[in-house]
């Protein structure tokens, strides 16, 4: 589903915190959103779910307008993982709080148990359905927060940092799921501050400096040179600084791509 | 030693198995030391245990010996005599914040006026703090309004402000953007001169450059410790993933350890 972000002011009473937003990202568009602490990355997620009302501008998900639109309203489209899951996370055990969207919009328990069993499968949770949600440690609290985002079928995936505080395995496994979902169709949005994240599961990326949009490239681009990455505050990750210092045949920039060049080149393995 | 754990295990209220298991490790005064592993390793639990907040705060069982700043943190004495010498950073800063002042200089403010310092010395470390964390152009603001990442900052700089013997960070940088991150990571050593770091992240990358010292855990257990080049080269801690994304990537490519584990290593290992 298209998300269009149309000339979007939004203030915290007279603290100004975006100033005339403008982008659209199509179905199976991975986006990431970068910037800098306090450029206004969060609050422009809250805008698209609805937890926030624009004060001038308009935010479009597919035909729909998010004006007079609660965040119950958007939800049938629209699924979002919260930075800080204790805003989000209520239920006493994980297969409870996965279960819940999926419910709420109308799924047969049956149908909701199958994607429940889905969703913990592919976020690795999968021996933790009777968890209570809070005595997991925060990171993979935030992996519970994004299989109930999953469980919800969106057709626009939000998240805010969903990485966070994740070791490389976890990483690579959300990016994994996101590109998968963009594969499916579905539009995905992250905010991130990671730029390994960024080459692993995004295609396009934003940069949000001064609540407005400074940066909107291909995300090839930003990490194929020292210079550009540099200019945006960031340094290349290791994937595209290997294929670039080996010269690898074709720039691959995911680590898995990057070590399958290495062997064939090298000749290891 | 500034911290010394002899086959140290704990156990959180009800659980099954233990969140560390028998663990041995030292963590040196002038030193920054990393404690690292896949998600669940036990690196938080390590720094809670070294604190004494585990089992003072969260509950549970703990096993074995565990000396900080020469006490044992567990004791009503140790407790007493650790007070206001050890600056502990939870990975949730807005969880950490005292909920009692209303700007952030109050906030930062608030550990040395509790341990009774006099005003002078009070306003003076709390600037020196808030400069070093780069909040001082917040100091009016309400803590309750500010970003994940300049709360991590602030929460930060109030520990920076007690001036404690021994820092337990966990993920202290969790929240913040890459230039945030890379300046605390800097900061790092130069609070060692004069005192421990116990910085508990996944983020080798980052850490590789400030760490002196590094423990790898997985599931509560000792993997390797020592010099970060040889563990993290090493296919003991690769293996876990424990590694920097330069090796992590080597490893997958099939080659065999040593592996380099910077991009000048790579290099060098495979361009003639």
């Amino acid at each position: 589903m298209t998300l269009r972000v149309d000339d979007v002011s939004f203030a915290y009473g007279t603290n100004s915190v975006l100033r005339g937003v403008s982008f659209a990202a199509e179905p199976g568009e991975a986006v990431a959103l970068l910037g800098r602490n306090g450029a206004g990355k969060t609050t422009l997620t809250k805008l698209i779910v609805a937890l926030l009302h624009p004060d001038a501008g308009e935010v479009w998900v597919g035909d729909w307008n998010t004006t007079g639109r609660t965040p119950e309203d958007m939800a049938t489209r629209v699924a979002y993982v919260f930075q800080h899951t204790e805003q989000q996370l209520f239920a006493r055990t994980v297969a409870e709080e996965v279960i819940f969207a999926p419910r709420q919009l109308g799924v047969s328990r049956r149908d909701a148990e199958g994607i429940v069993e889905e969703v913990l499968g592919l976020v690795g949770l999968a021996l933790h359905r009777e968890t209570h949600p809070y005595d997991l440690p925060p990171a993979e609290r935030k992996l519970v927060s994004l299989a109930a985002a999953l469980a919800q079928r969106p057709q626009l995936l939000v998240l805010d940092e969903p990485t966070q505080g994740l070791d490389r395995s976890h990483v690579l496994r959300v990016c994994e799921i996101l590109r998968a979902q963009a594969r499916k169709g579905v539009t995905v949005l992250a905010v991130t501050h990671d730029l390994t994240v960024v080459a692993e599961g995004f295609t396009r990326a934003l940069v949000l400096d001064d609540g407005r949009v400074v940066v909107d490239e291909d995300v090839v681009r930003i990490v194929a040179s020292e210079g550009r990455a540099a200019e945006l505050g960031l340094s290349v990750p290791a994937g595209p600084a290997l294929s670039r210092a080996l010269d690898l045949p074709g720039f691959p920039i995911r680590m898995v791509e990057v070590a399958r060049a290495m062997r064939s080149r090298f000749g290891v393995g | 030693m500034t911290v010394n754990f002899e086959k140290v295990s704990f156990w959180y209220p009800g659980a099954a198995s233990a969140a560390i298991h028998e663990v041995s490790a030292e963590m040196l005064a002038g030193e920054v030391t990393l404690v690292t592993g896949p998600l669940g390793a036990g690196g938080s639990t390590t720094l809670l245990v070294a604190a004494g907040l585990a089992p003072q705060v969260t509950g549970g069982r703990r096993e074995g010996a565990v000396s900080t700043l020469g006490v044992d943190p567990s004791t009503r004495r140790g407790r007493a005599m650790l007070r206001g010498r050890v600056g502990v950073l939870l990975p949730t800063p807005h969880t950490q914040l005292s909920g009692m002042a209303f700007s952030v200089h109050r906030e930062v403010a608030f550990a040395p006026a509790n341990l009774g310092w006099d005003r002078a010395r009070i306003d003076d470390t709390v600037e020196r703090a808030m400069q070093l964390m780069g909040v001082s152009h917040l100091a009016d603001r309400d803590p309750t309004t500010l970003s994940g990442g300049e709360l991590q900052r602030v929460v930060m700089a109030g520990v920076v402000a007690m001036e404690p013997e021994l820092f337990l960070l966990d993920e202290p940088a969790m929240e913040l953007d890459p230039q945030g991150a890379e300046a605390l990571y800097e900061l790092l050593p130069i609070l060692a001169e004069s005192a421990t770091v116990l910085l508990a992240s996944t983020d080798v990358d980052r850490a590789l450059a400030i760490a002196s010292r590094v423990i790898v855990l997985d599931r509560g257990r000792l993997v390797a410790r020592g010099d970060p080049e040889e563990v993290f080269a090493s296919e003991l801690a690769a293996a876990k993933g424990a590694t920097t994304s330069i090796a992590h990537i080597v490893r997958e490519a099939g080659c065999a350890e040593p592996y380099p584990i910077t991009l000048e290593a790579a290099r060098t290992r495979f361009l003639p």
